[in-house]
């Protein structure tokens, strides 16, 4: 008997857990009826006086922020200094939940799901454009007229249009227009020592490159593998160059071989049965010849470092002005008397445009239960320059300080810059430089000139693109194995003879289905390009 | 007396401890790469790659860590906590549902055992389970999240069922009840004492199981105090990877990342008590295991 109550008790203090977890569950749904609740009164009370952007905010509601990656050590405090601020404004405090590096992608279609969120980071490489279109997130037009008056203005039209589908604006972008505009990075101090020409067309590079293998035997040129031509566009990064020679060899280009231009986006040619492909391969091999590059660069793994240790001399492949920033620094670290220089690939052939509006931007959660609140929340944390600057860099004199250039500079760990991963709440009016960006912005502003001369002036034309390869799954992949079996050896210029090479490759290419993945490509961005009004 | 060693034997026994002695290295091996390279410079880690002896010794790498240990200190302490609890909690659960399972009286047992077992072919998927967790039970940012799911699965009940039928003859239950135990007696003075092996083998796939989890950290947790080690390792591995690819595409900063040197680091921390402690509890794990497969 003693035993038996021994077992009692255990399995009483088993079913207190239980009923304690399931105690949990409860609470939270009390709390979700409640705020529901809340949400009737607001929409009630908002069709009563219907017009006036005046909303009853003598209800406290508490919005959840999902962002991307780890909570800073001080979250707490950042949170509670920018939630009194929120509070008096607009009785609304939020709490951001952070969704950690580790397979972000799943949990994030997870937290769209599950709907705890009430405002969520966007972005295109989080599928912002298919998540949008299967109704995700809430339709913003008539929320950014009624509480996002301010913020409407400050984003701007063109932005908030590429941040739509079919006429429905889902996000808001970040107001910090930012050129990603791949280029080279080179060895200026290289250059100059040797009296070489600045790298800005293919035959400089190559001069460039040939110049500090003679002068410099021994010394490493190029360390590119296929690290950044995963994808259906190239299969070695060395390809990359051909930036110089055409303006379409982005990173957002067409894929499959095909190529348009920027201010004929609709009129799509065909490069990999082109005569300028066998050219331009036999350069490829030309350079490979060189030595430009390693015999198994094929195989190599990437070595992000390689450019700052000093294996290399130039980097081709997945640069952009931030990165040359942070070569910059580096180099001046390392006291050896280094020098890296940057040439965007569109200063040559004058087409530059910033990064897309896609790439950081904040929408509200369809099942949301106070969207007017989150919206004038968003509002406020973007073009409130008080309540930005808490929630990009924390606590003044805590956190940071300004200095005397009126230059960001950081004070504590605890707290970086845009410490809360918040890319998306940046506005360019109010934001803070540190001193890195002084450099940075110089570059902007070089770029910003030219690419106010385009066509689109300064627009992404591009990236709001969202293949839509489901019909022809298969024919995609097979085209990209082909691509990584045949077409890589030929980009990397590790072939006897290229043009037999390239007839083998268009051969198995044709086989793998290229015709039908193109076709269902080229009609898919037709209609995109008409839908944006791309002529 | 002394076995005489034939030709035969003597080629036998050459094979085998050559074949040991490979096998050790590739076992060692990278383990003292770990070590050594937490042990060097990191810009010669970057520009002549690893070594067995480190090369420009320094302990930068444990300063930078140990600059504030909290964190992994931290981590370690909830991982001891989920791994505890959660072994504790699952072997109580499981023992009972075996044994539930086993008896031959219970009607239903055949309906409950093939439930539990559908569970094992079936599952829900990952959504379902994160809906239940996160959004119906609400246990999403909460410690339970982390240790409960994995209280008990399916193949630990039937391995514990089976371990139970094989150990315990009917005679002796059913010998017992005649003398006028009950279940609670049953199970407490003669089904017990016999599960020792049972117990320890079980225990041993639970136990690692919580030490080796990282996901439901993952997909829970909401605040990094509550971490699981494992986690925070990973974590801080994609960090970097993630950052690195992001900056492609955008304006963030990358300099503060952790170097090679300071993840190799980690590791050691990471791994080094579990390591000192292994040799002591071997013959436990050992015997554990044995059992557990002969028994299968």
């Amino acid at each position: 008997m003693k035993n038996g109550k021994k077992l009692l008790s255990l399995l009483l203090a088993g079913s207190m857990a239980l009923s304690l977890a399931a105690c949990g569950g409860d609470t939270t749904t009390t709390t979700s009826s409640d705020s529901s609740s809340q949400s009737s009164e607001s929409s009630s009370a908002e069709t009563d006086d219907a017009g006036s952007s005046e909303v009853d905010t003598s209800e406290r509601v508490d919005l959840v922020f999902y962002v991307m990656g780890d909570a800073p050590v001080d979250e707490q405090a950042v949170e509670d200094a920018l939630n009194e601020k929120l509070l008096e404004k607009v009785n609304a405090t939020v709490d951001f939940q952070f969704s950690t590096w580790t397979d972000f992608q799943t949990k994030y279609s997870l937290e769209l799901t599950s709907g705890t969120a009430d405002l969520i980071y966007i972005a295109n490489w989080l599928n912002f454009g298919q998540l949008a279109n299967s109704g995700a997130f809430l339709e913003l037009n008539d929320l950014l007229d009624t509480y996002g008056s301010d913020l409407k203005a400050l984003v701007g039209e063109d932005a908030l249009n590429q941040c739509s589908v079919d006429g429905q604006i889902y996000a808001v972008p970040n107001a910090w227009p930012e050129y990603v505009s791949a280029g080279i990075k080179y060895r200026e101090d290289l250059r100059a020592q040797y009296d070489l020409p600045v790298p800005d067309s293919l035959e400089n590079v190559e001069s460039y490159l040939l110049g500090i293998k003679e002068n410099m035997p021994g010394q490493g040129i190029l360390t590119v593998t296929t690290e950044e031509s995963q994808g259906t566009q190239t299969a070695f990064d060395a390809a990359w160059i051909l930036n110089f020679k055409y303006p379409w060899v982005t990173q957002n280009g067409l894929d499959y071989g095909l190529a348009a231009n920027y201010d004929t986006p609709q009129e799509v040619y065909d490069y990999w049965f082109s005569d300028d492909f066998v050219e331009d391969m036999k350069l490829m091999k030309k350079w490979a010849d060189y030595g430009f590059w390693s015999k198994s660069a094929l195989s190599d793994t990437n070595d992000s470092e390689a450019f700052k240790t000093g294996l290399c001399v130039a980097e081709i492949a997945g640069q952009n002005p931030s990165k040359y920033i942070t070569a910059v620094s580096d180099c001046e670290d390392g006291g050896q008397g280094w020098e890296a220089g940057y040439i965007a690939y569109g200063e040559t052939t004058g087409v530059i445009y910033p990064g897309h509006a896609q790439q950081n931007g904040t929408a509200i959660v369809r099942g949301c239960e106070n969207p007017e609140r989150a919206m004038m929340v968003l509002q406020l944390l973007m073009c409130d320059e008080e309540i930005n600057k808490i929630v990009q860099y924390g606590i003044e004199g805590t956190h940071y300080e300004i200095d005397e250039n009126g230059l960001y500079v950081n004070l504590s760990t605890d707290f970086g810059y845009e410490g809360f991963s918040t890319w998306n709440l940046r506005n360019g009016d109010i934001k803070l430089s540190s001193e890195n960006d002084v450099l940075l912005n110089e570059m902007f502003d070089k770029l910003e000139a030219i690419g106010a001369e385009t066509k689109w002036n300064n627009t992404d034309i591009y990236s709001g693109f969202v293949e839509d390869y489901e019909a022809y799954a298969a024919e995609r992949t097979a085209v990209s194995q082909v691509m990584r079996q045949y077409l890589a050896p030929i980009q990397a210029g590790l072939v006897d003879d290229v043009d037999a090479a390239i007839e083998e490759f268009r051969t198995k290419v044709t086989e793998a289905g290229l015709e039908t993945v193109r076709e269902s490509y080229i009609e898919q961005w037709k209609a995109y390009c008409d839908s944006y009004g791309y002529k | 007396m002394k076995i005489k060693k034939g030709p035969s034997t003597i080629i036998f026994n050459i094979i085998c401890y050559t074949l040991l002695v490979i096998g050790s290295i590739v076992c060692v091996v990278p383990f003292i790469l770990i070590i050594s390279g937490s042990f060097t410079d990191n810009a010669t880690i970057l520009l002549e790659g690893y070594s067995l002896l480190p090369r420009d010794f320094t302990l930068d790498a444990y300063k930078t860590i140990f600059k504030a240990p909290q964190d992994i200190l931290q981590a370690y302490k909830m991982t001891f906590y989920y791994t505890i609890l959660g072994t504790a909690l699952g072997l109580m659960m499981i023992t009972l549902t075996a044994y539930v399972i086993s008896r031959k009286e219970f009607k239903y047992r055949n309906t409950i055992s093939f439930l539990i077992y559908f569970t094992s072919i079936f599952g829900g998927g990952t959504i379902p389970w994160y809906l239940m967790y996160a959004s119906v039970l609400g246990l999403k940012g909460s410690t339970i999240a982390i240790w409960f799911p994995a209280l008990m699965s399916p193949f630990l009940v039937i391995l514990m069922r089976t371990f139970m039928v094989g150990s315990v003859p009917d005679a002796i239950t059913e010998s017992a009840k005649i003398d006028g135990a009950g279940h609670v007696t049953i199970f407490l003075k003669i089904v017990m004492p016999v599960l020792g092996p049972g117990l320890a083998t079980i225990g041993l796939f639970l136990a690692l199981g919580y030490w080796n989890d990282w996901y439901r950290s993952s997909m829970f947790s909401t605040d990094s105090s509550t971490w699981e080690l494992q986690f925070y390792l990973y974590d801080m591995l994609n960090a970097t990877n993630a950052l690195k690819q992001m900056s492609q595409n955008s304006s963030i900063p990358t300099s503060d990342l952790p170097t090679q040197a300071v993840k190799l680091a980690m590791a050691v921390v990471a791994t080094g008590p579990v390591l000192l402690v292994y040799p002591f509890v071997q013959k436990y794990f050992v015997s554990g295991i044995t059992v557990g497969a002969v028994k299968g």
